[in-house]
C-alpha cells in the first residue's frame, strides 16, 4: 500500500443511460498534491470529478463500473454512506453558490447538522475563513448576507464552507471561470496554500491555470485518459502527440 | 508524424514568420563569413568593409526576432513543442548574431592582413570556413525540418573544425619560431582560425537546441539531467 496515494481508480467505466462517458480509467491521485483534469468539453473530466464524491448518484440512470478506492475502501461499496463520502470529499463549483444566509451561517450550516457546539462553531468559522484567506475581509460583517460579497469573495466563502467540514479532499470544478483575474489569482494562491493540508483535484479549461497551480495533470479525450503525468512534463514535453495537439491549440 | 496546424491561423503565421526570419538571418551570416574569407583570400579590403557595415542588418534582425519571440511568449503563452520552438528560436538568433560578430572580427583581421605581405597561401582556413558555413546551413536545416540526424552530423563536424584549428595553430607556431617578423601576421591568422572555430561552436549550439526542441532533452552539457519521475 502506497501511503502517498489517497484515491485509486481501477478500470472505472461510467454510463449515462446507454452512453458511456468514461472508459477504463485507471489512475491514482496523490495526497497533498494538486491534480488538474484537462480536456475539451464533453471529455469526461467533470464526470470523473463528480464520481469522486458520488455526486453522479444524484443523476438518474447513471451507472459505475470498476472501483474507486478512497484510502483503500471502495466508495461505491454498498455499506458506504454517500453523505459521509461527501463530507470527506468536499466540492467547489464553477459559479459561487453561497446560501442566502449570513456569512457566519454559510460556514456554520454544515457543521451545525453534525451537532457541533456553538463555542466550537465560532472557532471553526474563524478557522475556515482564515484558511480561505477571507477572514480579514469579513470578520466585521459576519452577520451580513453572503450575497453582498463580491464574486471572488463568494467563491472563497464556498471554499471556506467546504473546509469547515474538515474534508481530506477538495474537488474544484472550474472554480475561477466566473471570476476576474485578481479574484482568480487569489483563489490560485489559496490553492497553493491549501495543498499543504488537503488533496486538491481541479477541473479547468484554463491551460495556464493548470500549468501554474497543479503538480500533476491528466488529459482526457472522449472519455479516455490520454495522458497523466507531472504538470511540467505535460506542458513542456508531453509523451502523447494528442496531448500536445490539445495544449498547443492544434485541436480538431 | 505530420504536424497539425494551430486552430489560430494568426498564431501559425507568427511562428512561420519566426522560422522565415531565422532562415534569413542565417543566410546573412553565411554570406558574411563567405565575404570575410573572400576579402582575406583575394586581399580585397573593400569586401571586408562591406561585411562590417552589413552586420547592422544582422543585429537589427536579431533584435526584431527576439522581440517577436517575446511577444509570442507574452501573448500566446506557448506550451510543449511551441514553447520549445520559441525558446530554441531565441537561442538560435543569439547564436547567429554572435556568428555575425565573428565574421566582422575576421573581416577586421583581413583588413589588417591585407596591408601586410602575405605570410603564406591560405589552404586550411578556406577549408575550415567551408565546413563552418556548411555547419550553419545544416544546423538551420535541422531546425526547419526537426531533423535530429542532421543536428547530430553538425555536432560531429565541430570536432573537425577543432582539429583544423589545432593544425593551423601548430603550423603558425613553426613560422613564428623560425622568424619573429611573422609573429604579428601569424597571430592575426590564428585569430581568424579561432573565430572560425568559435563559429563552429555556435553552429553546434544551434544543433544542440534543435535536439532539445525535438526531444525535450538537454544535450548541451554533460551535466544535463532529465527528471522524468512519473506521478503515482
Amino acid at each position: 500500500m502506497d501511503f502517498n496515494i489517497i484515491i485509486k481508480l481501477n478500470k472505472v467505466n461510467f454510463y449515462y443511460g446507454q452512453s458511456r462517458a468514461l472508459t477504463d480509467i485507471t489512475m491514482n491521485f496523490r495526497k497533498n498534491k494538486v491534480s488538474a483534469l484537462i480536456g475539451p468539453s464533453g471529455c469526461g473530466k467533470s464526470t470523473l470529478l463528480r464520481l469522486l464524491n458520488r455526486m453522479n448518484d444524484l443523476i438518474d440512470g447513471t451507472r459505475v463500473e470498476g472501483e474507486i478506492l478512497f484510502e483503500d475502501k471502495n466508495i461505491y461499496a454498498k455499506d458506504v454512506d454517500p453523505v459521509e463520502i461527501r463530507r470527506k470529499v468536499g466540492m467547489v463549483f464553477q459559479k459561487p453558490n453561497p446560501f442566502p444566509k449570513t456569512i457566519y451561517n454559510n460556514i456554520a450550516y454544515g457543521p451545525k447538522l453534525t451537532s457541533m457546539k456553538t463555542d466550537d462553531l465560532d472557532a471553526l468559522v474563524e478557522q475556515s475563513l482564515k484558511q480561505a484567506v477571507l477572514w480579514d475581509e469579513v470578520k466585521d460583517i459576519l452577520n451580513k448576507s453572503a450575497m453582498n460579497l463580491s464574486g471572488g469573495q463568494q467563491q472563497r466563502l464556498c471554499i471556506a464552507r467546504a473546509l469547515a467540514m474538515k474534508p481530506d479532499i477538495l474537488l474544484m470544478d472550474e472554480p475561477t471561470s466566473a471570476l476576474d483575474p485578481i479574484s482568480t489569482a487569489k483563489i490560485e494562491e489559496l490553492i497553493e496554500e491549501l495543498k499543504k493540508n488537503y488533496t486538491i483535484i481541479i477541473v479547468t479549461h484554463n491551460m495556464q491555470q493548470a500549468a501554474r497551480i497543479s503538480d500533476e495533470t491528466a488529459f482526457f479525450y472522449l472519455g479516455n485518459l490520454v495522458e497523466y503525468n507531472k504538470t511540467e512534463k505535460i506542458f513542456t514535453n508531453p509523451d502523447v502527440k494528442h496531448t500536445e495537439d490539445y495544449i498547443t491549440g492544434r485541436f480538431g | 508524424m505530420e504536424e497539425r496546424r494551430h486552430t489560430s491561423l494568426h498564431y501559425e503565421m507568427e511562428l512561420q514568420e519566426i522560422k522565415n526570419g531565422l532562415i534569413y538571418i542565417g543566410a546573412l551570416t553565411e554570406k558574411a563569413i563567405r565575404m570575410a574569407m573572400q576579402s582575406l583570400i583575394e586581399r580585397n579590403s573593400d569586401i571586408a568593409h562591406k561585411v562590417i557595415k552589413d552586420d547592422d542588418e544582422i543585429d537589427k534582425m536579431d533584435t526584431d526576432l527576439e522581440e517577436r519571440c517575446i511577444r509570442i511568449l507574452a501573448l500566446r503563452q506557448p506550451t510543449a513543442i511551441d514553447l520549445r520552438f520559441i525558446t530554441t528560436a531565441i537561442k538560435i538568433t543569439g547564436h547567429l548574431e554572435r556568428i555575425g560578430d565573428m565574421a566582422v572580427n575576421i573581416a577586421e583581421k583581413a583588413i589588417q592582413l591585407n596591408e601586410e605581405t602575405k605570410l603564406k597561401p591560405y589552404i586550411d582556413l578556406p577549408r575550415m570556413a567551408g565546413i563552418v558555413i556548411e555547419m550553419i546551413k545544416n544546423s538551420l536545416d535541422s531546425f526547419i525540418r526537426n531533423d535530429l540526424n542532421m543536428a547530430e552530423e553538425v555536432r560531429r563536424m565541430e570536432d573537425v573544425t577543432d582539429d583544423l584549428n589545432e593544425q593551423i595553430f601548430r603550423e603558425l607556431l613553426t613560422f613564428m619560431m623560425e622568424d619573429s617578423k611573422t609573429i604579428h601576421r601569424s597571430l592575426m591568422i590564428m585569430q581568424v582560425s579561432k573565430n572560425l572555430e568559435r563559429i563552429a561552436d555556435h553552429a553546434k549550439g544551434i544543433a544542440d537546441m534543435v535536439t532539445y526542441m525535438v526531444t525535450g532533452e538537454c544535450v548541451r552539457h554533460q551535466t544535463c539531467v532529465v527528471d522524468e519521475k512519473e506521478p503515482a
